[in-house]
């Protein structure tokens, strides 16, 4: 090729870490093209889920004028235990939620995430599609100059690669930064169905006043057969996201199939009510890294820094992710703004991007958290003993009527004791609260 | 993974799950299929022969994996929704996967 293709910065990946990446860049003046391999930046973009409008006011303070593609606001959230036949609910809903903008919304992110990237290009990001980022191109020392793609004349040409790739982070693992492909135990499968359902309806079964409410649930117990995993209900603008996730490699070794999974969760008593008439409008799996702070890949190389679930950054407890993602991707933007000014791109010089996120919730949450995935896989059985023993006792606290309070209390006991130790459950107690403190 | 650690689930529970047609779910989903090109394959037919179990057929969220009347391991690519399970959750590595060409593969609506 005679000309080189040469820009300021390169950004693999259109989803909320690398636009984030993006748009930083963009801001302070720095000539940027970011490449997505789907037909637009969103089209390979799946969750479930709920977006968080601290992390979008630092990226792009002004993205309320913007005309964002949200879906409701979440102003009734929170658990339910799902045993085989009941369930308990632990939600709050408030007027507190009720605030413009709120803190959280529901989104699909094939509307989101093109929204996003539109952003990027009115801040004069050069946005390519349809172009998948093979492999890296590199000076004599070694070092990362720019990218190679899959189209004729490729090859791309910048100081510094900021990479948004997700969880199949097969670029971060060709540069060495994973040492491994991901481990089924710390991974989880998530398939969900989008349900078309008119406003007027959504609004009526989840007790929502009008399109400003909107709910969302993450659910623990029968829905996955008490196996490590939860479900989720989200209510959309005109229409619901339900759908499951299990570690994958409870999948593996128990030849379960996902989509049969979802099939039962839909068929449970107390969910189906919810579901009634409701049109499937599209199916989707994704997976979510749950490898946590101690499996982390290298987050910088050379002319390179890694944002997002391509880095494992997932807080699976909280169900965050594209909040972690878009501030990470913001802290390497910001740490490439700063290399420009100095003319240093290297490893040394990037470890600043670890630093910045040390110092942010990003690092510290995921650090607290470090135990969870493994909490879970230790205790296969937590979910269903303690789901359906929660929802045995509710039973018997709300129709014991004539029997000695006392006597109650002890049944109570009983029907926990009958599933599992006292010295089993204490265990399981000091195993979560290590999994909670970090 | 090896395979040492099989199943914990109880049995009367794997009863109740529904038997679904997977491509009732697939029907909702836009393709743009990669005639020319296929993302994903078998490295050794032969490794699918030994394996006990063929989790794939199961785990994979699109039915991609299917088995013919021989027992060999057929793959519908077409069908990928990219999720990455079958790289991974493979016990062999007997997966050779790829990502799409750009704009080729799995393009959500909704997402
Ligand atoms: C079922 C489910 C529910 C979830 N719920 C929530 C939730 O409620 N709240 C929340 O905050 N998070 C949630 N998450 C997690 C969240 O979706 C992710 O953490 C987030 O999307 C990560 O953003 P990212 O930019 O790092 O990666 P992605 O969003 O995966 O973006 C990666 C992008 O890179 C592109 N790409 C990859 N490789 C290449 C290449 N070689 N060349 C060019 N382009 C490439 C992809 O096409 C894609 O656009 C959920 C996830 C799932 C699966
Ligand atoms: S692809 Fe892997 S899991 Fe499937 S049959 Fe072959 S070896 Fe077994
Ligand atoms: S990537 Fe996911 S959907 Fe595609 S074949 Fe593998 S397991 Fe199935």
């Amino acid at each position: 090729m005679a000309n080189k293709l040469t820009f300021d910065a390169i950004v693999v990946g259109g989803g909320p870490a690398g636009t984030s990446a993006a748009i930083t860049m963009a801001k302070a003046g720095l000539q940027t093209i970011l490449i997505e391999r789907g037909r637009f930046a969103g089209a390979k973009n799946f969750f479930g889920g709920v977006l968080y409008t601290h992390a979008l006011n630092e990226v792009l303070p002004d993205w309320q004028s913007r005309g964002p593609a949200l879906e409701r606001p979440v102003t009734d959230t929170g658990y339910w235990l799902l045993s085989p036949d009941s369930v308990l609910r632990f939600t709050q809903k408030s007027e507190r939620y009720k605030k413009v903008p709120a803190e959280s919304y529901t989104a699909l992110r094939a509307n989101f995430d093109p929204w996003f990237a539109q952003q990027a290009v009115d801040l004069g990001v050069l946005v390519i599609t349809k172009t998948t980022v093979t492999g890296f191109l590199r000076d004599e020392k070694g070092r990362v100059i720019g990218v190679t793609t899959d189209r004729p004349d490729g090859d791309v040409y910048a100081p510094i690669v900021i990479i948004g790739e997700g969880v199949n982070n097969l670029l971060t693992q060709q540069l060495g930064l994973a040492k491994s492909d991901l481990p089924p135990r710390y991974v989880a499968l998530s398939v969900k169905e989008y349900l078309g359902l008119p406003e007027k309806e959504v609004e009526a079964r989840f007790g929502l006043s009008g399109p400003d409410e909107g709910v969302a649930i993450d659910i623990f117990g029968d829905v996955t057969l008490g196996l490590p995993g939860t479900g989720f209900i989200y209510t959309d603008k005109a229409g619901i996201s339900i759908g499951c996730g299990l570690l994958l490699e409870q999948l593996v070794i128990n030849n379960l199939k996902p989509y049969e999974i979802l099939a039962r969760f839909k068929n449970h008593p107390i969910i189906k009510p919810y579901l009634e008439g409701a049109e499937r409008l599209e199916y989707g799996a994704h997976l979510i890294p749950e490898t946590g702070y101690d499996r982390m890949p290298a987050l910088y190389t050379d002319g390179v820094m890694i944002a997002g679930d391509a880095a494992g950054m997932v807080d699976a407890l909280h169900r965050e992710g594209t909040n972690l993602a878009m501030i990470a991707g913001k802290m390497a933007g910001e740490t490439a703004i700063e290399a420009h000014k100095q003319k240093n791109f290297s490893a040394e010089f990037l470890k600043g991007y670890r630093r910045r996120l040390q110092d942010s919730f990003v690092l510290k949450d995921l650090k607290q958290y470090r135990r969870m995935t493994d909490f879970l896989d230790s205790t296969p059985h937590f979910m269903e003993t303690y789901v359906n023993f929660a929802n045995d006792a509710a039973y018997r606290y709300f129709t014991a009527h004539g029997m000695a309070k006392r006597d109650m209390e002890k049944e109570i006991i009983r029907l926990l004791t009958r599933r599992r130790s006292f010295l089993g459950v204490a265990v399981d107690m000091i195993k979560l609260l290590r999994g909670m403190r970090g | 993974m090896s395979e040492k650690k099989r199943t914990t689930l109880n049995p009367a529970l794997a009863a109740t799950l529904p038997p679904t047609n997977v491509d009732d779910l697939l029907v909702s989903v836009k393709y743009y299929v990669d005639e020319e090109y296929a993302h994903i394959r078998i490295k050794d037919d032969r490794v699918c022969a030994e394996c006990a179990h063929h989790p794939c057929l199961d785990f994979c969220p699109a039915g991609v994996f299917t088995q013919d009347r021989t027992g060999k391991i057929l793959v519908g690519y077409q069908a990928c929704l990219e999720c990455g399970s079958c790289r991974i959750g493979c016990p062999y590595q007997n997966v050779d996967w790829n990502l799409p060409r750009g704009g080729y593969g799995v393009a959500y609506k909704f997402g």
